[in-house]
């Protein structure tokens, strides 16, 4: 076995890192989280000229050919800077959702364009519960004459109020029982209400979306009618896992930020990691980011060799998931006064970490799919 | 990145498994056992040998296999799997061969890892003492030079195997001057446990089973060829064979058994009508072993890629022995508890599910956070070698 990344790999890791280092400083990440549009679109532009939202697309829809893992560093990287930017939405949700779903023609349309970093794209997956669960699925779609009338209300769908196209899961009426059918809609169609939630991670970036008596012919289906659920099943594990990476970025970097806060804070005549209590506390938040970094790539590595992942990839988010909320805890309890002020940077981290918790669904959830894929 | 196994590994694996199939099947030896220490056959170590799987990791040159850590680890999961009794030969196999190729003199190679190979020899560690547990530099037994001999005077505690043992690996204190930092004031010696002046007294633990030994030195005399190593060089020695300790999946595996009948159980048995697996709060519950389980051993398989590319794992050993040991600790608890009553049951009792292996493996789990290095020692490895925080 080799856990190492590549030459290459390495290169994307040095570049991506040092390019939110110089691009998306904390004071630009402060500032988003009060931004109206919940990103910078100048960063956002670069990113696209760096190539990162074709990376693991195909070259015929102006992709790079990469795989899943080159996707996965970024992740990794945008978790460290703590940054907010479409990318998740756009690449994963809409790319790699049409990717492994779409139509040619609908690769043709819109895959092209989020690869080349031309758009911005959503999906409009659950309703006010939160729940992501087939049944939960809000918004509803009735055949009138040749074409679907979407209505309902979508809830957490990030960047809705900026994005080009909205994908949206409706329940749909079929002669085999009821079924989920995904819609990919212009952001800008009439009887779209988008309204930005102000949440625990920033002012511009999740959404509500009220859909009154939105068109889409049938060409604008992804998949099969009816079938839609299933869709986003086979995305789940690439959800799961690039939000792991992102939370394993995270981890990593309030660790370093912890560190270097115990090293120079001095009480007693000493700096704090000379107390055991605080040395054992740091290794702590190291288990937990080595063990959650191997989780998160085992998961991504068998993303990008096609194997099956679908275990792995809610282990990666069960884990992940609580271990960085986790790793935010050990942190404020280490840096003290200094660590509650929005001053500190830890608190960027802790907000995301208990985002990307639950995002996507929790530990519980995950590991009822670990359950099931166990046999219980 | 490439988490496969190869080929070979793969078939490598068949391999150890139709094997232990055939053995399981001619019902001579004791399979299922949670315990290593307590699992012991020489006959089997035999068998083991004869198939060349003690010392696989080890170079050819020294009669190994010159096979990899990962393929190591792939056979004793398979072993672990089923609870082979490998007691006999595991130490040696483990720490006491490579302890030797990697300091040992050319006689002690020649005297001790053939045997080893052929399973002659079944060695036990003799690190702790009263005085030293945790602090291991505190030890007080003595060897003392005279001629070309020395002198052991002392006392160690909690020798695993110390009873069935031929061979002892003892650390001893060969510097007496004050001025010279404990930690170069040790060597390590191989001692045979039937001389004249060694006694060995057993200890029954809370489990009811005599596992482990005080083991006594009275003017026990020693050739001076059986220094391992250079004389006062025995702690940074003991610190790398630690660090192999450490690296294996004994701390994962050993109660492998807890966790099968754990979801058997969990499958199989009703409550209310209920299937329990269908219960959320068991669901979850079990599920968390399993993603504990599965963490711990992605990155047992990650330790060992580490010594395949030459690398002594030191943080990373403690970090994997800190994640399975939790986990191992956790499993018994949560498995008694899901069973409930019936989880109360002993080995050999009416009514024992499963060979009351759970309850036996919970009585056991207070031993596994402590031995090899407890967690918080391992804590202070983490921090101070991975972090570089703290240290002295």
């Amino acid at each position: 076995m080799d856990f190492n990344f590549n030459e290459e790999q390495r290169i994307l890791i040095d570049t991506a890192r040092r390019f939110f280092e110089k691009e998306t400083p904390k004071s630009l990440v402060r500032e988003l989280i009060h931004d109206t549009k919940g990103y910078s679109p100048p960063v956002w532009q670069k990113m696209g000229e760096l190539g990162w939202m074709g990376l693991a697309f195909d070259e015929e829809y102006d992709g790079y050919g990469g795989s899943f893992l080159e996707v996965a560093i970024i992740f990794e990287e945008m978790g460290r800077a703590a940054v907010p930017t479409p990318f998740f939405s756009t690449v994963v949700l809409g790319g790699f959702l049409l990717q492994d779903s779409g139509s040619v023609e609908l690769k043709q349309k819109y895959l092209s364009k989020i690869a080349g970093g031309r758009c911005i794209s959503t999906l409009a997956l659950v309703g006010k519960a939160g729940i992501y669960s087939k049944g939960e699925v809000s918004l509803e779609a009735k055949p009138v004459g040749d074409y679907y009338r979407l209505d309902g209300s979508a809830f957490f769908v990030p960047y809705a109020h900026m994005a080009d196209n909205i994908i949206c899961a409706a329940r749909t009426p079929s002669a085999n029982g009821e079924g989920v059918t995904l819609f990919i809609v212009d952001g800008k169609a009439e009887g779209f209400e988008v309204i930005p939630l102000k949440t625990i991670s920033g002012e511009g970036i999740d959404c509500v979306v009220n859909l009154k008596g939105v068109k889409a012919t049938p060409e604008q289906i992804i998949g099969e009618p009816g079938k839609g659920w299933e869709c986003i099943e086979r995305l789940w594990p690439k959800i799961a896992v690039a939000l792991s990476c992102e939370c394993v970025g995270g981890m990593k970097k309030v660790m370093e930020l912890t560190i270097a806060h115990v090293n120079e804070r001095v009480q007693f005549g000493k700096p704090l990691s000379a107390l055991q209590v605080v040395q054992h506390m740091c290794a702590e938040m190291f288990i937990k980011s080595e063990t959650s970094r191997h989780a998160a790539y085992h998961a991504a590595w068998l993303i990008s060799e096609g194997l099956p992942c679908e275990k792995e990839a809610a282990i990666a988010k069960a884990w992940c998931g609580e271990a960085f909320k986790d790793v935010t805890k050990i942190a404020h309890q280490l840096t003290g006064g200094i660590g509650f002020t929005e001053e500190f940077d830890l608190h960027l981290y802790t907000k995301n970490a208990k985002k990307l918790e639950l995002l996507f669904g929790d530990g519980a959830f995950h590991r009822n799919m670990v359950a099931d894929r166990v046999g219980l | 990145m490439d988490f496969k196994l190869t080929e070979k590994q793969k078939q490598f694996r068949e391999e150890v498994r139709d094997f232990l199939k055939a053995e399981m099947a001619r019902g001579i030896y004791l399979f299922g056992g949670v315990h290593l220490a307590g699992n012991l056959s020489k006959e089997f170590s035999k068998e083991i040998a004869r198939k060349g799987w003690i010392g696989l990791a080890w170079p050819k040159e020294y009669g190994g296999q010159g096979l990899g850590y990962t393929d190591r680890i792939i056979m004793l999961e398979e072993m672990f799997r089923v609870g082979a009794p490998m007691a006999y030969h595991y130490m040696g196999d483990r720490q006491v061969g490579p302890g030797l190729i990697h300091f040992g003199s050319d006689f002690l190679k020649r005297e001790f890892l053939p045997k080893i190979l052929n399973a002659d020899a079944c060695f036990a560690l003799l690190f702790s003492e009263p005085e030293a547990g945790s602090d291991l530099a505190n030890c007080k037994t003595t060897a003392v030079e005279e001629g070309d001999h020395f002198i052991i005077n002392g006392q160690k505690i909690w020798t695993s195997g110390g009873h069935y043992a031929e061979f002892g690996w003892v650390l001893v204190k060969t510097n007496f001057d004050p001025n010279v930092s404990r930690y170069k004031s040790f060597s390590e010696v191989i001692v045979e446990m039937k001389m004249p002046g060694v006694t060995i007294r057993p200890i029954i633990n809370m489990v009811g089973a005599h596992s482990f030994n005080e083991v006594f030195f009275d003017n026990v005399k020693v050739g001076k060829e059986y220094l391992v190593g250079k004389k006062d060089n025995g702690f940074p020695q003991i610190m790398t064979n630690l660090d192999y300790e450490r690296a294996g999946i004994d701390r994962l595996m050993q109660n492998y058994r807890v966790k099968e009948v754990l979801l058997e159980y969990v499958k199989t048995n009703k409550r209310n009508g209920q299937p329990l697996s269908k219960d959320p709060l068991i669901r979850d519950t079990v599920a968390k072993i399993v993603v504990e389980y599965e963490v711990a051993r992605l990155f047992v398989y990650y330790v060992a890629s580490l010594l395949d590319q030459g690398k002594i794992p030191s943080f990373e050993a403690a970090m994997g022995k800190t994640v399975c040991t939790l986990f191992e600790a956790r499993l018994a608890d949560v498995a008694t508890t899901l069973m409930g009553l019936p989880g109360l049951i002993m080995p050999g009792s009416p009514e024992a599910l499963f060979d009351g292996v759970v309850c036996e493996s919970y009585l056991w789990s207070p031993s596994y956070t402590l031995q090899g290095g407890t967690v918080e020692v391992l804590k202070n490895i983490i921090a101070q070698r991975g972090l570089k925080i703290g240290g002295k």
